[in-house]
């Protein structure tokens, strides 16, 4: 089979798996109440607000997200050495990664919660902790389990020269990177301050003022995995897969291209730098269309 | 023998300088702007801009290991570089824009920079927009525009780093490794200079970059010191 489309293949199976992982983190960290919009959820006993999130800063998201992919990649490294099959040895170094977070993420609730129990009154909901775990290791096992596909497709069949373990801790580190700049917006302007009018931002004398009600009933982590699912999660997958494709793609053209003029290395691999370079000015124009739009939509404060 | 010890020692410094230069240019809000507090994006410095850097360094090393790509080559050493760069860009420009729509339609608010009267590059007004008790939100296009020349920046040391280490003999896993850990140092000095958030070029505290890059610049000799004597064995 041509080889191009074999690396097509590759680099498509990867972006999806790239995009579920995107999307699994986001929302493991919006049940786990992971990154910035934790500093909310940690000020909301000082403020008076008495809540059931989760509650777990274990470290930056990228961090984490880092330590969990490496140990998966390096395990399943290790026993892809000692002649086990990739598939399972994929699945077993998730497994373990998947163990590893659900010891940090207990952890990280009882210390966080205790350490407010005392001056602020808040209680440590063992059934929060109970609850809550199952979605957190689940959320945490698809995501590391995609990335550390994404990472042996890229060391096997694309063309990267660096081990899995450390193709898996920079996709790790990549994708905490891109969850907690994007889903994790949604999850911390919006849906911890919904009880706000739509559109004002979170003023700083609003900030630890957290909904603790629900629909229905008393809010807790799920609630918000179930509101953020609708954006915050898939736009999270939908960037770290289309970061994962255009990179990609854009070698597959130059590859193409090149090939049309000649086939020299440099050509193709100047096409594939100008290709990136006409993406990337797209990006400029289509964040300028958005801005537009919301100036227009919205439009500016009037009234002071 | 000198000349190819002596040419790596300097771009790794160079390396160390470029990388915490490119820090500077990210507009990083912190944890304010994941609640739409202040302009810029919602993660911190150090990680946002190490995601991005790292993206440039796959980018990087995949396009040196091809066939028939000479790290020697000036000209294929200038195509790796771009490659890192161009790595970086599409990294940190999906990271704005997909941010940007979850702000302007998850959140709905404007962008808006504090930091400025008028956006220098659209000459929008900016004040107007910004809700009473924030300063700012979202990713205007300056700030869009300093990110992408910090990306830019961020993958050109990354790979500037990299290079150095293979040129210094080591494989291409052990120069990835140490590229990583030469990318987070440097970007760290360059976050405590920034001290929190900043919006891009047009931020006041831009002008502490100076003292990071000199900062980067020492502590990256000491590095390439470092990697020198272990190249030779000692």
């Amino acid at each position: 089979m041509d080889s191009t489309l074999i690396i097509l293949g590759a680099l498509a199976l990867s972006s999806a798996a790239a995009t579920v992982a995107g999307c699994a983190e986001d929302l493991e960290s919006d049940v786990g109440s992971q990154s910035n919009p934790n500093s909310q959820v940690q000020l909301a006993p000082q403020m008076g607000n008495i809540h059931r999130y989760f509650n777990k800063a274990i470290s930056g998201e990228p961090v984490s997200y880092g330590l969990y992919v490496a140990v998966a990649g390096t395990i399943a490294w290790a026993l892809m050495n000692i002649g086990m099959s990739t598939i399972f040895a994929l699945v077993i170094g998730a497994g373990v990664a998947a163990f590893i977070h659900g010891v940090y993420a207990v952890s990280a609730y009882l210390g966080r919660i205790v350490g407010q129990s005392q001056n602020f009154g808040q209680p440590v909901y063992l059934d929060v902790v109970i609850t809550h775990l199952g979605p957190i290791v689940g959320h945490g096992f698809i995501a590391v389990f995609c990335m550390l596909l994404a990472a042996y497709l890229a060391t096997s069949i694309l063309g990267n020269p660096f081990p899995l373990p450390l193709v898996a801790l920079i996709f790790g580190i990549t994708v905490g990177a891109i969850g907690s700049s994007t889903g994790d917006v949604h999850y911390g302007a919006e849906r911890e301050y919904q009880k706000y009018p739509f559109g004002g931002g979170v003023p700083v004398a609003n900030h630890g003022d957290i909904d603790i009600k629900a629909e229905i009933g008393i809010r807790n982590g799920m609630d918000s995995s179930y509101f953020c699912s609708k954006l915050g999660g898939p736009l999270t997958g939908l960037t770290f897969g289309l970061i994962v494709f255009l990179d990609g793609w854009r070698g597959i053209v130059g590859g193409i291209l090149g090939n049309a003029l000649g086939g020299s290395l440099i050509s193709k691999s100047i096409i594939a730098i100008i290709v990136g370079i006409i993406l990337v000015a797209v990006m400029v124009c289509l964040n300028r269309l958005v801005e537009v739009y919301a100036r227009k939509k919205y439009g500016p404060y009037t009234d002071r | 023998m000198v000349i190819g010890l002596l040419i790596p020692f300097v771009e790794i410094t160079l390396a160390g300088a470029i990388i915490n230069a490119s820090v500077h240019f990210v507009p990083v809000g912190g944890a304010p702007a994941a609640m739409a507090t202040s302009t810029g994006i919602g993660t911190g410095t150090t990680q946002l801009a190490a995601g991005a850097g790292f993206t440039g360094l796959m980018a990087a090393a995949t396009m040196a290991a091809q066939n028939g790509i000479d790290i020697f080559n000036p000209l294929h050493w200038i195509i790796i570089l771009l490659s890192g760069a161009v790595g970086s860009m599409i990294m940190l420009g999906l990271t704005m824009l997909i941010g940007q729509l979850i702000y302007v339609f998850g959140v709905g608010v404007v962008p808006a920079a504090d930091k400025c009267e008028r956006d220098p590059i659209t000459g929008d007004y900016q004040k107007s927009y910004i809700t009473p008790g924030t300063t700012g939100h979202a990713i205007p296009t300056v700030c869009f525009i300093s990110g992408l020349i910090g990306a830019a920046l961020g993958g050109i040391g990354g790979a500037l780093a990299y290079v150095a280490l293979k040129q210094l003999g080591f494989s291409s896993e052990v120069a990835g490794i140490m590229a990583v850990g030469f990318f987070f140092m440097n970007a760290v000095l360059a976050s405590y200079n920034i001290g929190g958030t900043i919006e891009g070029f047009h931020d006041p505290k831009f002008k502490k970059i100076p003292n990071g890059i000199v900062a980067s610049f020492v502590a990256s000799l000491l590095t390439g010191i470092i990697v020198v004597v272990m190249s030779l064995g000692i």
